[in-house]
């Protein structure tokens, strides 16, 4: 499957583009030729030999604050993306297995957080919890989720209702067997195709808070919130947002690529699923399930 | 369509009494059939009130819960630094906040269905009149965001699908699917970049009132409104082109073909009504996005609409003030979602049963 994978131009495009993203993270803060919060005299100077991107209003060199907030908001978006995994697949998988009152409240929760206006929850939870970089994790985590567990349940359903799971089941096969051979190769690639997509959106939304100066705050450099010092001065340097914008966009792009490419190489299609799930109709017309 | 499907429904029993009993026709049957009709109508109301009535009290209950998690209390806001246990104590007794959770929540729930939303700990002021003086802001822009969105997305998708295959149908695509992974910040930015400091057409911030004139309103929104419909615009578009190209391979359109019926006939008599059923279902989707993406715009453009009131409460820790912005949020999502609903009923009666237990 990784083999697969790899013989895609558009997925080697998106691995090669994160991991030059993770590289920048790793060693941005060590190559960055200024420090990040040390001003200069030269203040808003345009793109020269001295300083690569030019400065910002308080003479900072804003090569160096994009290396040294890489990190953060690198980081940030794994986190948000794995912790929206964990509160949602969890849920999902178990949801299949625990009985009609744990899949009703689950999925009326999920309803819930779907329907709830997402940038002004993430930005209040994070604000009201203490406005740290762990609290605005934690929360957009839990507002992704509901993408995650719908599918990841969808996933499981399909696999604990499929025939040949059954006849694995009759002609004596381990349960371990059974997760190894069948279960995990089918629950896995829809999982990663919403961790991919989980995790571009993530960033997005870390972009998004940094730049209201919320989950980190401002003379700390990350990639919001360097945009949101650049706005200011839009008619010193109009350029300046491109630098950050580029950035971001870029790799929110290859997480997206990446999403497609696993779609394309399991044959499986997100939103089959997905309708899977949401139809009652579909699922009555599923075979009882066997415990 | 609607209405042969309700004859045929309505008409099957009182034929069966016609034949079994002559004489009651004309008093039994016409109860039964006023008594169908109640039903439909009970039906079309009570089920998405049933589908959006969890959502409410979760959604109102996770508001509460919030708050109350923060730990966050008037004290430290009226105190600060001065704060001695006792003083505390006394604040917190005036606030009624030593009295056990559910009592508290109840007292606030009971209140919010009054339309009472307590009143601000920074100031003192009732947060209803608060948020109902920053109305006018918040639904202006969104209201004017829905508007061009659902507007832009309607033409790019239709067009992408009657000139399905050619090259305008492969720019369309691929302009949606740039400007849907544009976050909303950064498209801001880049309008303000480019109409209001490069061309000096329309101002960079700020909001004037619709009374001092109908350009300078429309002028101080226009920017802000474009940035927060990229998204609405790009899932609009989508969707509806792929609507439209599974619906004009139908049979039935085969059969209006066949009937020689118009173009235009069969365009918005046959396949578009079939086709925006998802595209309206996506709509109510939407619409949270759209209410809480107006924390980055307004910040953007220096509106002080509901995002800026709620990120301001938030970070001073006024946690009677962000909560009643999230009810009220709720609030809207849940009405635009039953009115999505309703609209669906009228369009399409057959899908509005599966588009509300997917929203």
């Amino acid at each position: 499957m990784l083999k697969q994978l790899l013989q895609l131009r558009s997925a080697r495009l998106a691995l090669g583009l994160l991991a030059l993203v993770l590289l920048l993270a790793l060693v941005g803060p060590l190559v960055s030729p200024y420090p990040p919060l040390a001003g200069s005299p030269e203040i808003l100077a345009h793109p020269s030999a001295k300083h690569l991107l030019g400065t910002d209003y308080l003479g900072r060199d804003v090569l160096s604050r994009l290396l040294s907030g890489s990190p953060v908001s690198v980081r940030a978006a794994v986190q948000v993306a794995l912790i929206a995994l964990f509160v949602g697949a969890l849920p999902g998988v178990l949801s299949v297995y625990l009985g009609s009152v744990v899949e009703w409240l689950t999925l009326r929760f999920v309803d819930t957080l779907i329907a709830l206006p997402f940038l002004l929850f993430a930005v209040s939870m994070t604000a009201l919890l203490g406005n740290g970089i762990t609290q605005a994790m934690v929360s957009v985590g839990i507002l992704l989720a509901p993408a995650n567990y719908r599918v990841s349940r969808a996933a499981a359903l399909s696999v604990a209702r499929s025939q040949y799971v059954e006849a694995a089941m009759l002609s004596g096969a381990t349960l371990s067997w059974i997760v190894r051979k069948h279960v995990w190769s089918k629950v896995l690639p829809p999982i990663a195709i919403t961790l991919a997509s989980t995790l571009g959106h993530g960033l997005v939304v870390v972009a998004s808070l940094t730049f209201l100066g919320i989950g980190v705050r401002p003379p700390e450099p990350t990639w919001g919130g360097i945009l949101a010092s650049d706005l200011g001065y839009l008619s010193y340097r109009p350029y300046a947002p491109l630098f950050p914008t580029c950035l971001i966009m870029s790799t929110v792009w290859a997480c997206n690529l990446l999403a497609d490419a696993i779609r394309d190489v399991s044959g499986e299609s997100g939103r089959l699923l997905l309708e899977r799930v949401a139809s009652p109709t579909a699922r009555a017309a599923q075979p009882p399930r066997q415990p | 369509m609607p209405v042969n499907g309700d004859v045929l429904l309505l008409e099957q029993p009182r034929t069966q009494q016609t034949q079994q009993t002559q004489r009651t026709r004309n008093t039994y049957a016409q109860p039964k059939v006023a008594r169908l009709r109640l039903k439909r109508a009970l039906r079309a109301v009570l089920l998405p009130v049933g589908a959006f009535l969890p959502v409410f009290l979760l959604g109102t209950f996770v508001t509460y819960l919030m708050g109350v998690l923060s730990g966050l209390s008037p004290a430290h806001l009226q105190l600060g630094e001065a704060a001695t246990p006792q003083a505390v104590a006394r604040i917190q007794h005036e606030w009624g906040l030593d009295r056990p959770f559910l009592v508290q929540y109840l007292t606030w729930f009971g209140a919010l269905l009054q339309g009472d939303l307590g009143r601000s700990w920074y100031n003192g002021h009732s947060v209803s009149a608060l948020l109902a003086a920053r109305a006018a802001i918040s639904l202006s822009v969104a209201g004017l965001a829905l508007l061009i969105g659902v507007s832009c997305g309607f033409i790019l998708g239709v067009t992408a699908a009657l000139l399905q295959t050619s090259w305008v149908d492969r720019a369309i695509t691929a302009f949606t699917s740039l400007i849907s992974v544009m976050p909303s910040f950064v498209v801001g930015i880049a309008l303000v970049a480019l109409f209001a400091v490069t061309l000096g057409l329309l101002p960079a911030a700020g909001y004037v009132p619709i009374d001092e004139g109908l350009w300078g309103w429309l002028s101080h929104l226009l920017l802000p409104a474009v940035a927060l419909s990229f998204d609405t615009t790009s899932e609009m578009a989508r969707q509806l082109r792929v609507g439209l190209i599974a619906a004009y391979r139908e049979n039935y359109v085969t059969g209006a073909l066949l009937r020689g019926l118009s173009d235009r006939r069969i365009f918005f008599v046959h396949v578009l009504r079939n086709a925006i059923g998802p595209a309206l279902t996506l709509l109510g989707m939407k619409f949270p996005h759209l209410l809480g993406g107006a924390v980055v715009t307004e910040a953007v453009f220096g509106l002080a609409g509901y995002g800026k009131f709620a990120s301001e409460s938030a970070l001073r820790g006024d946690v009677p003030a962000v909560q009643g912005v999230l009810v009220v949020s709720v609030v809207m999502v849940v009405v635009f979602n039953m009115l999505v609903n309703l609209l669906l009923n009228r369009i399409i009666p057959s899908a509005a049963g599966a588009a509300h237990r997917g929203a």
